[in-house]
């Protein structure tokens, strides 16, 4: 991970170099950085999308934490096989916030039933006894292991636009989209068809997904920066 | 046979033919309406279709006017180094529990930690909650003590499912938990050691962050007060 960080920021450091030279600086290049600084006034972790360098990093204060390398990015979004139309592609310097996230995902909760009184210095405490367990439940579960986060989530932005997270993007070749379009269009005649946002999709690998799954919180903050950055 | 030779003939090669287009027509309906109506959820479905991602530069009208581009350029970045932490400064991966204390971007001590189990405690009184969350953010290490005395909350008490004792009883007074030094990060989210050694590198806290013995010492004399602690 440190090799990666470090990968990260030597690119930052060096495109800063490259451009710090005689060329006068790429105004969409100041753009990003005004637009970051005005984000890393706060003391919060975001993340910050740089497409031309393929790559998503958590980043606070403008310096980089973590980086993942993205296998690609993609436009995903739902489009008839006859008459398509595409989804106008989004302007960049930008900032996005989270509208919905993942990562506000439902939490386990642990909820005694009753509380007892602490034992007095010297006293044993009677140990509750359980209720006798129904025949046949075989022996006493452990505790939960904490989930893993998926592999594969959609993040809501407020501009009404959506990320989605994957490891792996939905066959493209012709036949998979119109088995895929079959099935769809069945889903819809059956009532159970869903509208999806058009996506920026991002594919990493899946310990790369699930590592980033509680970052996608509600107002959690994404730079999307453009020239290098 | 009849006298017209041809007339047999033809009744005994009529049948079949006849059979084979009541065979075949119903076949040929069935397909009919069979792609008839893949077509049609051919054109009401709507595949998933990846399109290249191209971006739309977009300037705002101010870098049209005003201030030069290189002077804006300067400004951001001398702004962004000022925001930048300097000297030491602590960064903790909560998905991976590992925390690094760094300095001048330069890695001193990478460590195997504990963090929030993200769990929610639920008072049966009241139905009040607590989150076992580890703050994500910027902190600042407020205050550093040897030997943290921990006062237990409400909640340490709850999860064992006993009756919080009245607030400053002795009972809530516990030296041993957390370790040999306690770096105070705010909202009592503290880094400290641990009795519970083998579930170092696990979710298994209320939000606090536990470090091995070792690790916690080095932190501990190489993290000043003040010192900056992003977590996320």
């Amino acid at each position: 991970m440190l090799r990666l960080v470090l990968a990260c920021i030597c690119t930052s450091v060096l495109t800063g170099v490259v451009g710090a030279g005689n060329e006068p600086p790429n105004p969409l290049h100041v753009a990003s950085r005004e637009l970051e600084l005005s984000v890393a006034k706060k003391a919060e972790i975001y993340l910050l999308l740089s497409p031309e360098r393929r790559a998503l990093e958590v980043r606070a204060r403008g310096i980089t934490l973590d980086c993942v390398s993205l296998g690609g990015i993609e436009l995903l979004s739902q489009q008839r096989m006859i008459g398509r139309s595409l989804p106008s592609a989004p302007s960049v310097p930008a900032r996005w916030v989270v509208k919905e996230g993942p990562g506000d995902a439902d939490r386990e909760v642990i909820a005694p039933e009753v509380l007892r009184p602490m034992p007095k210095e010297g006293e044993e405490e009677e140990e509750p006894v359980p209720n006798p367990a129904p025949a046949g439940a075989g022996p006493t579960p452990t505790p939960t292991p904490i989930p893993e986060p998926p592999v594969s989530y959609r993040v809501t932005l407020e501009n009404g636009w959506d990320i989605w997270i994957t490891d792996r993007l939905p066959q493209q070749g012709f036949l998979h989209l119109i088995g895929a379009a079959i099935q769809d269009g069945w889903r819809r005649w059956r009532g159970q068809g869903t509208d999806l946002a058009p996506a920026v999709t991002l594919v990493m690998t899946a310990e790369d997904a699930r590592r980033l799954h509680h970052l996608f919180r509600t107002g959690t903050t994404i730079i999307v920066t453009a020239g290098e950055h | 046979m009849s006298a017209d030779g041809r007339f047999v003939l033809g009744v005994q090669v009529e049948r079949p033919r006849r059979r084979w287009v009541w065979l075949v027509l119903p076949g040929l309906v069935a397909v009919l309406v069979l792609s008839g109506g893949c077509l049609g959820l051919l054109r009401a479905g709507r595949p998933l279709v990846a399109t290249r991602f191209e971006l739309t530069p977009v300037l705002s009208g101010s870098f049209g006017s005003g201030i030069g581009v290189e002077k804006r350029a300067a400004r951001a970045e001398a702004e962004l180094r000022r925001l930048a932490p300097r000297g030491a400064y602590i960064v903790i991966d909560t998905y991976r529990n590992r925390l690094h204390l760094l300095e001048d971007g330069k890695v001193l001590r990478s460590a195997i930690c504990s963090t929030g189990t993200g769990r929610v405690l639920r008072d049966p009184r009241n139905g009040r909650e607590w989150v076992f969350d580890t703050p994500m953010g910027e902190r600042i290490i407020e205050n550093k003590r040897k030997d943290p005395p921990w006062a237990k909350p409400d909640w340490a008490f709850i999860e064992e499912g006993y009756l919080p004792p009245p607030p400053g009883s002795p009972e809530r007074w516990d030296n041993v938990s957390l370790g040999d030094y306690g770096l105070y990060m705010g909202d009592g989210y503290i880094i400290h050691g641990t009795l519970f050694k083998s579930l170092l590198g696990r979710r298994v806290t209320h939000g606090c962050v536990r470090l091995g013995d070792e690790d916690l010492e080095f932190v501990y004399k190489n993290a000043p007060l003040g010192t900056r602690v992003y977590l996320y």
